[in-house]
């Protein structure tokens, strides 16, 4: 598609381009970021950039953050945003730190395009991989999604998470296990749920070792993986545990996320199931829950073995549906990864309908949200409607995506099936 | 407008509107102020004495056997329990009775220092004591549990003498969403010696308490030492209330409200516009004639004979210049401050009291009522903000002293599910600017608990200082969460009652202790009453909207949603585990198989069928 070369020129230019944009948002429309944090498409109770101030007040006036119910982020949070100079009276820092991490993040998903692991990974080679987008494409869609940028003005803490899995990602598809480990660590420190991604991540580093250092044995190979994503952890547990003094903190993070005992809503699936849950079986389907976002990683690395970035692809747009409080950051790091599969995008059979649908939820769902919460002519099924349309939406892009991928890798089988009309049996 | 230190003039008089000796087992009062706007203070006060050492061998004489037990069981060293209804016109009424020492917060409040070695035991006991209490009361007192309970830090202090206990615990637990009514007054009287068959006691009744603009039923448990004597147990009880004249009168002359007829409207007739078609409703300070039982609905019988009789047990606080009509045999004393005026009443007769309309030819407002006091501080809260997700406090502090600045602590304790952002708490002075200069300068010291889901609520205790006739206001953020749906009370769209804020107003001889670096753990260490505050005030309490879930829904949302991921996961599944075919590859499947399958067996039975 774009076959330009890219010049160090154009490169800059997106770059600058996309803080430009944000930049000027905030400077031309001051109130729209407090807007936006206050979303709650945008902030959940584990990202919210007010909860981070409150945490951060608490902590500068030697209060536990923890010792309460409105902060649940990664402790390490707390030093770095006291870094900064004060919000209130110099905001600008503080978007220049959010603006730098979607920068990061955008780099590395260039990095991850240019690798072509999308299309030839080191045990499958599609036959339509020519056909993909620059990362100068991919990197622009991704910074100038609409999703992206109201993420990053709301200054929602899911952006640092979303920098460290695309990094992870990048180190391994270039070679470096540890790097993508230690970036994984970080991830999973700050929101848990990557750390999930371990499976995929560590087949997609095995399969592109660098040749000259590379280890044979795929146990061994996960066996190091696995340590260096637990000794990492570690550290930041054991650091977290300096700047806190106590161990509260893991309660108060991850056990919140475990057992979802703030039920703000937000565009997932469990808040109003939670609310409406029975007491007796809360417990029962908190477990059935967590066990089916978790029964995904196995089957996915399992069957498309020979992909492992498809997988790290699928499962996080798994994850921007079913984990326990979602956001709109999550669906804009997976619609960053799903155009790396340009090539098998005409192997997809829903794609009107998974935009119409999308494009549905995003437009309807604040409206919705506010005749139940401000005009009152509405009630809580409104917006519960509109998050299982939007489940539904991403779960059908996700499911296609999947059959295209599929498709695509039955093709190198019987090339003769070509645009041939298939079932599954 | 009197500034504070003019209120201790009162002690260097012989006075018999002030409360009596000590030493007295048992003393009752009934303090009577008319206020303006036709509104009249009746204030009863009940005190029983009992020595320590009785009280410990099970002696309880005047004191509540059924009280007593209770506070032995749980180890209290100092209760304080408070019923509640109405809100208090400080703009009109003036400073509140006994300096609000005696009142609560809309609803029940409940604070006792427990004797107890370590928290756990504490908690144990006030388990206990709320309990008992709920049992002794009929008040959901039993509902006070962690995420109601708090221990304040600054806010309250002793009344009592403590100086012999040193592990004492200070609890507070309130419930405003309590309705006080006649099931609470019952047991209330029952505590009394006379149990409301004779004396002031008489006089309550449940239909003109709880139909009052304000009240508030207290009781008070402290040990009190006096030197040289042996430390006694002092229960007091109280109940301040004030009465709507014109509403209490109604019954008796006019039971169907109904307005009167034009010619006897109360008009302001020194308005330029009044005329035979306009009226401005006239101030009803001129409406101030009375008598007990048109108020009260009976008259007062007799005294309580277990009173000291040379004590009168009924004082009026009128100006002198007025004429009060009483039943035969009641000795009127009249006070030396020209204000007040006692009576002693014989210990068998009714007694009735009657105030006619006061002298038109005066000037009403000086002669009728004696003017109310300015209070310390005025202060009013409100919710600010509009929809069901987030909101804001903001509470107007106004300092009506021209020279003097008012030191306080404003205590908030607030439930669990308002998640309050302690980063944008702020003070300014109106008509200042918003700047991070003003709150420092306002605001002096925080103490901070925050809330816990479903475990406690939220402790906030803020001294700070209003310099003099200023209005500060201070704001802070909150936001609404959304709970389970069995964490809703059944009248879920009435929203949550959120309990008054306690303002306590530090006494300025004290205060420059305190500057010193005393801090509060020395209370009660000298002298009989501690750190005793100089004012104290409730705002009222408000009620928060949280968002709700559809309740009719559960079995509902649980099929779809668990639809919407049996749609993903059997998608995924799906397509993983099922082997890619051409079309016309495999073997068939679908309705056609099935049909043909179905017609084999039906040919098979017909062929049966035609061989038999």
């Amino acid at each position: 598609m774009d076959g330009a070369k890219v010049t160090p020129g154009r490169t800059a230019g997106l770059y600058a381009g996309a803080a430009v944009l944000r930049l000027a948002i905030c400077t031309l429309l001051p109130q729209l970021p407090d807007l936006l944090t206050g979303r709650v498409e945008i902030s959940t109770p584990v990202t919210s950039f007010k909860r981070l101030q409150e945490g951060l007040f608490l902590y500068n006036h030697n209060v536990s953050p923890y010792d309460g119910g409105v902060y649940h982020q990664a402790p390490l949070f707390l030093p770095l945003f006291s870094l900064l100079p004060d919000f209130s009276s110099l905001p600008i820092f503080t978007y220049l730190l959010y603006i730098a991490a979607d920068l990061l993040s955008a780099r590395a998903l260039w990095r991850i395009v240019d690798s072509g692991e999308a299309g030839s990974s080191a045990l499958f080679t599609s036959p339509r991989r020519e056909k993909r987008w620059s990362g100068f494409t991919i990197a622009a869609l991704f910074l100038f999604n609409p999703f992206t940028v109201a993420t990053c003005l709301g200054r929602s803490t899911s952006v640092f998470t979303t920098c460290a899995i695309l990094h992870a990602i990048a180190k391994a598809v270039s070679g470096a296990p540890f790097g993508a480990m230690v970036a994984l660590s970080f991830a999973s420190y700050l929101s848990m749920y990557p750390l999930l991604l371990l499976p995929p991540l560590v087949l997609l580093s095995y399969d592109r070792q660098r040749p000259e250092r590379a280890t044979k044995s795929a146990l061994k190979f996960a066996a190091t993986c696995v340590f260096v994503v637990a000794g990492v952890l570690a550290v930041l547990f054991q650091m977290s545990y300096l700047v806190t003094g106590s161990w509260e903190f893991l309660p108060s993070t991850y056990g919140v996320q475990l057992t979802l005992s703030d039920l703000t809503p937000n565009v997932g699936l469990w808040w109003y199931f939670f609310v409406e849950m029975f007491d007796s079986f809360r417990s029962f389907f908190l477990a059935v829950f967590w066990l089916h976002l978790a029964s995904y990683v196995g089957g996915l690395t399992i069957r498309i073995r020979r992909q492992p970035l498809v997988v790290l692809t699928l499962l996080l747009g798994i994850f921007g549906i079913f984990k326990p409080y979602p956001s709109i950051s999550d669906t804009s790091l997976f619609l960053a990864l799903v155009p790396l599969y340009r090539h098998v995008f005409p192997l997809m059979r829903y794609t009107f309908v998974i935009a119409a649908v999308i494009l549905y939820a995003t437009f309807l769902g604040p409206a919705f949200y506010h005749l139940w919460i401000y005009a009152g002519s509405g009630n809580a099924n409104f917006f519960y409607a509109i998050t299982l349309v939007w489940g539904l939406g991403q779960s059908l892009l996700v499911c296609d995506l999947m059959f295209a991928v599929l498709r695509d890798e039955w093709e190198v089988e019987r090339p003769e099936m070509v645009g041939k009309e298939i079932r599954q049996i | 407008m009197r500034p504070w230190p003019d209120r201790r003039d009162g002690e260097r008089w012989v006075n018999f509107c002030r409360s009596f000796a000590l030493a007295a087992d048992y003393y009752e009062r009934l303090n009577l102020r008319p206020l303006p706007l036709s509104a009249l203070l009746a204030s009863f006060n009940f005190r029983s004495n009992t020595t320590v050492s009785e009280f410990e061998k099970g002696n309880f004489r005047f004191f509540p056997r059924s009280l007593g037990q209770i506070l032995q069981h749980a180890g209290t060293r100092e209760l304080h329990l408070r019923f509640s209804l109405g809100r208090w016109d400080a703009e009109s009424w003036g400073a509140r009775p006994w300096n609000g020492a005696r009142e609560g917060g809309t609803g029940v409040e409940l604070w006792a220092w427990l004797e107890a070695d370590t928290d756990e035991e504490a908690d144990h006991k006030w388990l206990i004591l709320t309990n008992a209490l709920s049992g002794l009361f009929c008040a959901s007192l039993n509902f006070i549990d962690g995420t109601r309970t708090t221990r304040p830090v600054m806010s309250f202090q002793p009344q009592g003498d403590h100086s012999t206990v040193t592990n004492m615990h200070l609890l507070y637990g309130v419930l405003p969403h309590e309705v006080v009514c006649t099931e609470n007054l019952t047991p209330f009287l029952k505590l009394l010696p006379c149990k409301g068959k004779a004396g002031i006691a008489s006089l309550l009744d449940g239909h003109k308490l709880f139909d009052a603009s304000w009240q508030t039923m207290a009781i008070d448990v402290r040990p009190i030492c006096s030197p040289g004597q042996e430390c006694v147990l002092q229960i007091e009880q109280t109940i301040d209330m004030v009465l709507d004249i014109d509403r209490s009168k109604r019954p008796r002359d006019n039971p169907i409200p109904r307005s009167p007829p034009a010619d006897q409207l109360p008009c302001d007739t020194s308005k330029p516009y009044h005329s035979h078609d306009a009226c401005f409703p006239a101030d009803h300070t001129a409406n101030q004639d009375w008598s007990l039982s048109q108020i009260f609905g009976k008259p007062m019988r007799g005294t309580c004979p277990l009173t000291d009789s040379s004590i009168p047990p009924v004082c009026l606080h009128v100006p002198d210049s007025r004429d009060v009509f009483v039943s035969e045999g009641v000795h009127e004393k009249k006070n030396s401050d020209q204000v007040c005026r006692c009576y002693e009443i014989p210990p068998s007769a009714d007694f009735e009291m009657a105030l006619p309309k006061p002298d038109d030819s005066a000037d009403p407002t000086t002669t009728a009522i004696v003017n109310p006091e300015t209070p310390l501080l005025y202060a009013e809260r409100s919710f600010t903000g509009h929809g069901q997700e987030r909101g804001g406090v903001q509470t107007i502090l106004r300092n009506p002293s021209p020279d003097t600045d008012v030191e306080f602590v404003y205590m908030e304790t607030l439930p669990w599910f308002m998640r309050i952002y302690l980063h944008t708490l702020e003070a300014r002075v109106a008509g200042g600017s918003r700047t991070n200069n003003s709150t420092t300068k306002l605001i002096q010291q925080v103490y901070y608990r925050p809330a816990v889901d479903r475990a406690r609520g939220t402790q906030l205790e803020v001294r700070m200082r209003v310099p003099p006739a200023s209005t500060v206001f201070l704001t802070y953020d909150f936001e609404k969460s959304i709970l389970r749906y069995t964490e809703y009370p059944p009248d879920a769209n009435r929203g949550f009652d959120v309990a008054a804020a306690v303002i306590t107003v530090i006494n300025p001889l004290q205060r420059s202790n305190t500057e010193e670096g005393e801090d509060g753990t020395a209370a009660g260490g000298s002298g009989s009453s501690g750190r005793v505050a100089a004012y104290t005030l409730r705002t009222t309490s408000l009620l928060c909207s949280l968002p709700t879930p559809d309740f009719s829904m559960p079995y509902n949302v649980i099929i779809f949603t668990s639809t919407a991921i049996a749609l993903a996961f059997g998608g995924v599944f799906n397509i993983l585990v099922r082997r890619f075919v051409a079309a016309d590859e495999g073997p068939e499947a679908g309705l056609a198989i099935v049909l043909e399958r179905v017609k084999g067996k039906l040919a098979g039975l017909v062929k049966k069928g035609v061989s038999m």
